[in-house]
């Protein structure tokens, strides 16, 4: 049976797509939707194509070269994200497909997510790698320092400087440390003070804040101008715990901008004092090099010795020598007498030889000779015996009796000679000796010796 | 920009006068050259410490000029 049907509303391709394409913009519009990206592809336009997925269904998507170029992180392949996406038809392949405005890592916050990426990428270069790192010098003539101007981070910086080694010149490179291209002006700041010359090192950095106020400091652009740069670099970023990209670069990494400028000079003071140990040094080792080439001067002259020692000991050996020669001749001149003698002797008795008459002359002369000496000395002799004797007789008390004197006695003449009136009494007796003879005495009275 | 140095480099004269006291110290030299080590190390100590005792910061600030130029103004915002 036939029906009379309204003719059927043909639409063409195009048009259904369109109306697909409406009733999927008014009806989904703008949603969020979690998901896992597969299927990456990048395309040369710089458009990524990927699939968003969960377990059992999944929908083509892409991100548009403007959106992507923003993202701090790199999508990929397995990565949990949650996309804020217009649902649309694409209708030359009658796909539908998610058109992705921004695009969030899940779990990791998406700065987060890029420090990791960016850290495993240039760690993967080898720009962390501790033989890039150069050695920042002990003392600077000048330093540089790329932060911003405003705030109490340079002039803290300028303090310690000033304090610790003054005559340092100091290039200060103004830059914006947060906000978008912060990282690209920090990057110039480093180009420009190494193409400005005349510096030592560089100093990089900025005080406390969040992740997202040091965010500069994590960007590839900032991180590869720290390789690149030509001048060692201090990183100086104000956050004592978390490290970022440029502290890994750096080739010395302080956690404060005052920490920085205390690492790239050295301390006045100390210098100072090292200079006066220098000094002293000198000064000891110079006294004790003075003292050792005396002492050696020294060992030198004993080791020579003394001359006039020498020249005694070798006269004395001469001595000994001449007098052991000497004992040997004499030796020698005694068996030669006696052998002379012995000789004689046996002439002699062999009879009359031809020098026998003349030594029976020389005999009877010595003979007379020894006759007259003989007289001379008894002559002598008999001469000394009487003047000896006139000088004896002179002493001899016998002498003084001779001349009238008498000698005194107590008792008889035996007793003790008297030479003291006092040690007399009337009636003592007494014995008088003469020069010839003797008398026995009694005495009448004494009379004591008169005062002068 | 860059200066040359008219006078040694600080740490080159603070080297030369760490080697001059190691070998003083040795006691190896001869004594006359012992003595003119002795004498340049004092003389730089000297001037060593005089380069010390110069109180003199110089900061300047960098900026780029219009034609992006390198432009070195000193610095002002001081509060001293």
């Amino acid at each position: 049976m036939l029906r009379a049907e309204p003719a059927p509303r043909v639409l063409t391709v195009t048009q259904l797509a369109a109306l697909v394409r409406e009733t999927l913009e008014g009806g989904v519009g703008r949603v969020w939707v979690a998901g896992e990206i597969s299927n990456l592809r990048p395309a040369p336009s710089g458009h990524v194509y990927f699939t968003l997925k969960d377990e059992q269904s999944q929908l083509g998507a892409v991100l548009f070269r403007s959106v992507a170029q923003v993202l701090a992180f790199r999508p990929a392949d397995g990565m949990e994200v949650l996309v804020s996406a217009r649902v649309g038809l694409y209708p030359p392949r009658g796909a539908l497909q998610l058109y992705v405005d921004t695009m969030e890592p899940r779990g990791l916050g998406a700065l987060q997510l890029a420090f990791e990426q960016l850290k495993a990428r240039l760690g993967a270069e080898g720009l962390f790698a501790a033989g890039r790192k150069r050695p920042l010098p002990r003392f600077p003539r000048a330093v540089g320092i790329v932060t911003a101007l405003g705030g109490a981070v340079i002039h803290d910086m300028r303090t310690v400087l000033r304090r610790r080694w003054p005559a340092c010149r100091i290039v200060v490179r103004p830059v914006r440390v947060q906000g978008a291209g912060a990282g690209r002006e920090v990057a110039a700041g480093i180009e420009d003070l190494n193409r400005l010359g005349g510096l030592d090192v560089l100093i990089v950095g900025r005080g406390g804040g969040s992740l997202e106020d040091l965010w500069a400091f994590n960007e590839e652009v900032a991180a590869r101008a720290i390789a690149a740069s030509a001048l060692p670099v201090v990183s100086a970023v104000g956050h004592e715990v978390d490290f970022t990209i440029a502290d890994f670069v750096a080739d010395a990494r302080a956690p404060t901008p005052t920490a920085a400028a205390a690492l790239v000079v050295p301390d006045r003071e100390e210098v100072t004092a090292g200079l006066v140990r220098a000094e002293a040094a000198l000064r000891r080792a110079l006294a004790r090099r003075v003292v050792a080439a005396r002492e050696r001067v020294a060992g030198l002259e004993r080791a020579l010795g003394d001359p006039a020692r020498r020249v005694r000991d070798l006269g004395q050996r001469i001595d000994d020598l001449a007098a052991r020669v000497r004992r040997g001749l004499l030796r020698r001149l005694a068996w030669e007498r006696r052998e002379v003698m012995t000789l004689a002797t046996r002439l002699a008795r062999s009879g009359p030889a031809p020098g026998l008459p003349r030594a029976r002359e020389r005999m009877a002369a010595a003979g007379e000779r020894l006759r007259f000496a003989l007289a001379v000395r008894v002559r002598h002799a008999r001469g000394t015996v009487e003047q000896a004797a006139g000088r004896l007789d002179a002493l001899s008390p016998l002498a003084c009796l001779e001349r009238g004197y008498a000698i005194v006695r107590r008792g008889d003449s035996t007793g003790p000679v008297v030479r003291d009136a006092d040690t007399l009494a009337a009636g003592d007796p007494v014995a008088l000796v003469f020069a010839r003879g003797r008398a026995r005495a009694r005495v009448e009275g004494t009379e004591p010796e008169k005062e002068p | 920009m860059a200066e040359p140095p008219a006078t040694p480099r600080f740490e080159d004269a603070l080297a030369e006068l760490e080697g001059l006291v190691q070998r003083l110290e040795k006691g190896e030299l001869p004594l006359e050259e012992s003595l003119a080590a002795f004498e340049r190390g004092i003389a730089l100590v000297r001037s060593l410490g005089q380069r010390l005792a110069e109180v003199e910061q110089r900061v300047e600030v960098l900026l780029k000029s219009e034609a992006g130029k390198l432009v070195l103004r000193p610095f002002e915002n001081d509060e001293e």
